[in-house]
């Protein structure tokens, strides 16, 4: 066993620099509920929570002060106050009013900050999270699903952490804090001035089981308009070949109309409902003018007590209103970080889990050069039949190997499999001697220059693209990996030249020149392994002999895996492995295999045609 | 280099003349609608204005007169003035939302018959998903102008106006005292309204170039992981990450403030009012009940003068939404209809019954921005004649079907069907004549009924059904499943073998009916008994009908009268399957490459 093998398999035991903690400093675990979760990202800003809800505090204190003083100002005004007086009762106001401003400005800044860094966290977390899966859970998640679940339900849980917590910290304060000062002046006309509340609590209950159950059949039906405009618009051919427009345009109108209708009775329920908050308020108005205004004439209390207890109420009627909303907000922040948690959950288990090692171990811990061996490979993807069935063959140190075959006879999956992007069977793939499953993929696919069919390059400059396996390469390494590959003299002809920015957000390279980037990616890398997987396949034949003769010397020493349906990259290979089917069906140097009348030969005869056709 | 998230930050104005007037000509068959909410505006305004003037004569008059009985009289119509509120509210609610959604409803029925209407390279042009926003969520956007925009806003003046009214004439010098902190509310609420919006800006920014580099990791994941680059790339989020947090808590901090702001405004005219008004009260030159009226009154004139930044914004979003709707709309289909077509298919038939079916007369088409795919093309195919197509991949052939029914245009050349340039037809009628069945069988959801009978012309009989079902080998499947030809289909038609799919598209067409036919062969594979299947009922489908077959079947191009080698975009040789193998050209060297193995 080489030396290397045994610190590698030592090392998923030791905790990892990079990985990101829980937080309160655990580890993930299965059996967290999204409400421990959540706590869980709030504790490390519970300094700030305590400010802000001492500064609630502060403000409802301040805020409830304002008609206590109007009250006694009102009360000074009846027994013949002089103007002094009220001047003082104003700048009072004035104070309170500056106070409580600063204290609102505190609250929101501390608490609904604080639930911009917890969503900083959960976001830090989830992309953590997404470095670390290995390429079947992108089988299984796709990329919009994956992104909402980092935008929009981060985002709910955001506003649950920040906006929605101070709310309901406010609704809460405002309740007891204007109750008490009401009580405090008359407990009679504070029980009449609130008996409608509960007129209010059950309208809402009503009318909000009605409102979810009509916006469900809005949403439903948008999703049905939704469909039908997709639907058309991708079968515009058929539409168009069987002039099916009057038809289309009245079924779209009978699902138009509809939702319009499920859209109005909504509104319906709607517009009887919101004005309730404002006539449930009003009533409390009523109570107060109508028996608070008699107990003024009684004599029971002062005017002033009367305008302040319309203050009170005046208060409490945003708190009433938005209760339904802050509500919402709870409700939808729960539900986003159980879906965040879905995702974020799934880190378990150390083998499917690539450990990376700190940066620097990593790179200094690089496999010796040697040989690839295949032994008895037998692979399938979760829930299909065999992609690849009993392989065996070698790729003998420094030496080149050729895979070719139909579509679909599993060449890629054996590149894949070397680099452990799939986790192969223990003893049946092995780089340097040592089965793959024993190697820390960091280590390994840092050994490995993998170039697959899809060239994917980031939105970045050309340079950086290319020096993806070393970011401090000198533009003279950068510039032989590029000739190597056959890209340099065109890089001259860009606009911004090896500054060009490419990728999605950049300038779009032909397939041939992403592919030959990718290429030159992987020789920057000065790897002992090559895995290149149909790296041609968008190169016109021309530019691809060109780019053979040059990339002969830079592949020389190199132990490389050449899987290709271009029969004149296989006719340079050291020896050929014909696939058919997942299974090794011929096997030799091009020669013999073009002499030997199977598949090969087949295949050689196709490509031949296929180049005289093109020539014709 | 521009990164194409700056370019969504393009807001255009509030308020634009010419598209308020299309906006106007949209809303405009609802118009008694606008004008019941029109009249309920002030309505609503005066009812909630009467309420603290309810409250200063209550005080004044009965209050402080010690009067229960009057102050009883007070309090009913108060009641009053709450219910006639809570029911003109409801109604302005109601019909604002009704309105809106009826333009809407008008504004997605005329953008959905505006995309039929469209030629095939408008949908080359326009990706589906861009279209699906069009219609659901630009005219969604457009709903805000009824709802909370224009109509929010004259609502908001009338009851300004009110205010202003009533606090002059209940003492001029107090109100002008409380119209003297408008400007500073004005101002302050515009200063943090303005960094406000800035900064959302600055938060949309970094939320576009975070959500573009999450989608580019998850999509470049395999390489990140193959290049062990995750800690870079993970510190590389963090930067953004903390970029749009910061971004963030300073619109927080902007918002707050404006709030803020205005509620200390607020309360400042309180204290003012209690101050000076105060002072008028003991002077006698104003009520008691007079100074809590103005107290009410001038939070009411606060809250509209706050909010008018947010409908600014929310008329911006509405206008760019228009704009996009409307620029969709006023796109003309770029293929349509002769003014006078010169053809119609009964006439047709007999004034040019001699000329060939189709006819490609020196026809070159590219598609835009692309190489020739078609180069000087010419051949006919005459009455009842069965032509099969054959040549390497590529758009070539599928393309020469698509200019058959003049879904695009030819850049050069001519197009005759029955003697007849394609330009000069109507196009109903010259896709009633020529049929087209694309490659995919497309399946549409619904009934397998409705999926056969797919022109919208004319009645077809539960025989002709049942007759099109057996010529295409369909019956037995069909009649196989339990509700028969009412049985769902899927979207797409996923519920059905690609055989059956297959089977269903060529029932279709012979329930169509054409007389000509241009039909793309499906080349996906299937088992040997569907492909038997679908062998009859081209058979069927085929059978005296001059047609066009892009070939992919060997039986196909066996059967055929005549076999047409497009090469490059240029017509190469023309002949039988026999003639043409012996002549040993591109045909028999196609013809080795596409069926070597079937006759090996």
């Amino acid at each position: 066993m080489p030396p290397f093998a045994r610190s590698a398999t030592a090392a998923p035991a030791k905790p990892s620099a990079d990985r990101v903690p829980a937080p309160g400093g655990g580890v993930y675990t299965e059996s967290m509920s999204p409400a421990r979760r959540l706590l869980g990202y709030l504790r490390p800003y519970r300094a700030r929570y305590l400010a802000g809800v001492a500064c609630l505090v502060f403000a409802t204190a301040f805020s409830l002060a304002i008609p206590w003083t109007v009250k006694r100002a009102v009360d000074a005004l009846t027994a013949g106050a002089d103007r002094h007086a009220l001047g003082v009762f104003a700048l009072l106001i004035l104070a309170l009013a500056v106070l409580h401003g600063l204290a609102r400005l505190g609250s929101r800044f501390a608490m609904i900050g604080a639930g911009q860094w917890v969503e900083r966290d959960v976001r830090r977390d989830l992309y953590a999270s997404f470095l670390r899966r290995p390429p079947a859970f992108y089988l299984t998640h796709r990329t919009g699903d994956l992104m909402s679940r980092a935008t929009s339900d981060v985002g709910n849980v955001r506003a649950l952490a920040g906006f929605g917590g101070t709310m309901l910290v406010a609704t809460t304060l405002a309740f007891t804090g204007t109750l008490a000062a009401m009580w405090s002046i008359d407990p009679w006309l504070t029980l009449c001035a609130l008996s409608p509340s509960p007129l209010l609590v059950l309208a809402t209950k009503r009318f909000s089981h009605a409102v979810d159950a009509q916006s469900t059949a809005v949403q439903e039906q948008l999703g049905v308009l939704s469909a039908k405009v997709q639907e058309n618009l991708t079968g515009m051919p058929v539409v168009r070949a069987y002039t099916m427009e009057s038809r289309e345009i009245a079924s779209f109108g009978r699902l138009n109309a509809e939702y319009m209708a499920r859209s109005l009775r909504l509104a319906r329920t709607q517009a009887g409902f919101w004005p309730l908050m404002g006539l449930v308020a009003g009533l409390g108005s009523l109570i107060i003018l109508w028996l608070g205004g008699r107990a003024v004439v009684e004599g029971r209390i002062t005017l002033g007590s009367f305008v302040a207890f319309n203050g009170y109420l005046a208060y409490l009627a945003w708190p009433t209103v938005a209760l339904g909303w802050t509500l919402a907000i709870v409700r939808r922040g729960m539900t986003s970080m159980e879906r965040i948690a879905e995702v974020l959950d799934s880190v378990s288990g150390a083998s499917t889990t690539p450990d990376h090692g700190s940066g620097a171990a990593a790179r200094s811990a690089l496999l010796p050069p040697g040989a690839i061996e295949f032994r008895s490979l037998t692979f399938s993807y979760p829930g299909r039949e065999p992609t690849l069935r009993d392989v065996s063959f070698t790729v003998p140190s420094g030496s080149v190997v050729a895979v070719v075959g139909p579509t679909g006879s599993g060449k890629s999956t054996l590149g894949a499999l070397v680099c452990r992007l799939y986790e192969p069977p223990r003893g049946t793939v092995f780089v340097g001697g040592v089965d793959v499953r024993d190697l820390p993929p960091a280590a390994l696919r840092r050994s490995i220059g993998y170039v697959p069919q899809e060239a994917f390059l980031f939105s970045r400059s050309l340079r950086d693209n290319l020096r993806l396996a070393d970011d401090g390469a000198p533009d003279e390494r950068v510039r032989a990996a590029a000739l190597s590959a056959g890209l340099d003299d065109e890089v001259e002809a860009l606009p911004g030249g090896w500054d060009t920015v490419v990728g999605e957000r950049g300038l779009t390279l032909s397939g041939g020149q992403r592919q030959r980037a990718a290429l030159a990616r992987a020789l920057l890398g000065d790897p002992a392994y090559l895995v290149l997987d149909d790296v041609f396949a968008s190169v016109d034949p021309g530019k691809e002999a060109e780019i053979l003769r040059s990339l002969g010397a830079a592949l020389r020493g190199r132990t490389t895996l050449a899987i290709t349906h271009r029969l004149r990259v296989a006719e340079t290979a050291d020896r050929v492995v014909v696939l058919d089917a997942g299974r090794v069906v011929e096997e030799g140097t091009h020669d013999e295999l073009v002499r030997a009348g199977g598949l090969y030969t087949r295949l050689w005869r196709t490509q031949q045609i296929e180049a005289e056709l093109d020539q014709a | 280099m521009t990164r194409p998230e700056d370019h969504d930050e393009i807001l255009g104005k509030a308020y634009d003349a010419r598209l308020m007037g299309r906006l106007w000509a949209v809303t405009r068959p609802h118009k008694q609608l606008v004008l019941i909410s029109l009249a309920l505006f002030p309505l609503t305004a005066a009812a909630e204005l009467v309420q603290p003037y309810l409250i200063k004569v209550a005080i004044d008059h009965h209050i402080l007169a010690g009067d229960w009985i009057g102050l009883s009289r007070v309090a009913g119509l108060f009641l009053l003035t709450l219910v006639a509120l809570y029911a003109l509210r409801a109604g302005l609610a109601y019909v604002t939302q009704l309105t809106g959604q009826r333009v809407m409803h008008d504004l997605r029925q005329a953008l959905f018959a505006h995309l039929q209407r469209q030629d095939a390279a408008f949908f080359d042009r326009n990706p589906v998903g861009r279209l699906m926003t069009r219609v659901l969520n630009d005219v969604e956007a457009i709903n805000e102008l009824f709802t909370s925009g224009v109509v929010a806003i004259v609502g908001d003046v009338v009851t300004l106006t009110g205010v202003v009214v009533i606090l002059l004439s209940l003492n001029w010098k107090l109100a002008l005292v409380t119209f003297a902190l408008v400007p500073l509310l004005a101002l302050g609420a515009a200063y943090f309204r303005l960094r406000a919006r800035e900064s959302y800006r600055a938060v949309r920014l970094q939320l576009a170039r975070l959500n573009a580099f999450l989608q580019e990791s998850l999509q470049g994941m395999t390489v990140i992981q193959l290049f062990a680059r995750e800690p870079q790339e993970a510190a590389a989020f963090a930067g953004l990450n903390g970029g749009l947090r910061a971004a963030q808590f300073r619109s927080t901090v902007y918002e707050a403030s404006l709030y803020a702001a205005v509620e200390a405004i607020g309360s400042a005219a309180v204290a003012l009012l209690l101050w000076y008004g105060g002072g008028e009260v003991l002077a006698g030159a104003l009520t008691f009940g007079g100074l809590v009226a103005f107290i009410e009154y001038t939070s009411r004139f606060f809250l509209p003068i706050r909010d008018l930044g947010a409908k600014y914004t929310v008329m911006q979003a509405a206008m760019v939404s228009s704009e996009r709707v409307f620029g969709l709309l006023d796109t003309p289909p770029a293929i349509t209809s002769p003014p006078a077509p010169s053809a119609r298919p009964s006439s047709m038939a007999r004034s040019v019954a001699a000329a060939p079916a189709v006819e490609f007369r020196d026809v070159s088409f590219a598609y835009p921005g692309g190489d020739w795919v078609l180069r000087h093309c010419s051949f006919a195919i005459g009455e009842g004649e069965r032509v099969a197509l054959v040549g390497p991949t590529g758009e070539g052939k599928s393309t020469i079907a698509r200019l058959m029914i003049r879904a695009y245009e030819v850049a050069e050349g001519q197009v005759l069907v029955g003697g007849v340039d394609v330009r000069e037809w109507e196009l109903r009628a010259l896709r009633r004549q020529v049929g087209l069945v694309p490659q995919e069988a497309f399946l549409f959801a619904g009934s397998i009924r409705e999926n056969l009978v797919l022109a919208g012309d004319g009645a077809v009989s539960a025989e002709e059904l049942a007759r099109a079902l057996e010529r295409a080998q369909a019956a037995r499947f069909v009649t196989a499943l339990p509700q028969g030809l009412d049985a769902d289909v899927r979207e797409r038609g996923v519920n059905l073998s690609h055989g059956q799919r297959q089977l269903l598209a060529i029932a279709r067409a012979l329930i169509y009916n054409p007389r000509v036919l241009a039909l793309d062969e499906a080349t996906s594979s299937v088992d040997p008994e569907s492909e038997a299947l679908i062998r009859a009922a081209m058979m069927a489908l085929l059978a005296g009908r001059a047609s066009l077959v892009i070939a992919h079947r060997l039986s196909t191009i066996q059967n055929a009268d005549r076999i047409l080698v497009l090469h490059k975009g240029r017509m190469r040789e023309s002949g039988t399957h026999a003639a043409l193998l012996a002549a040993g050209g591109i045909y028999a060297r196609l013809y080795e490459l596409q069926f070597g193995r079937e006759t090996a």
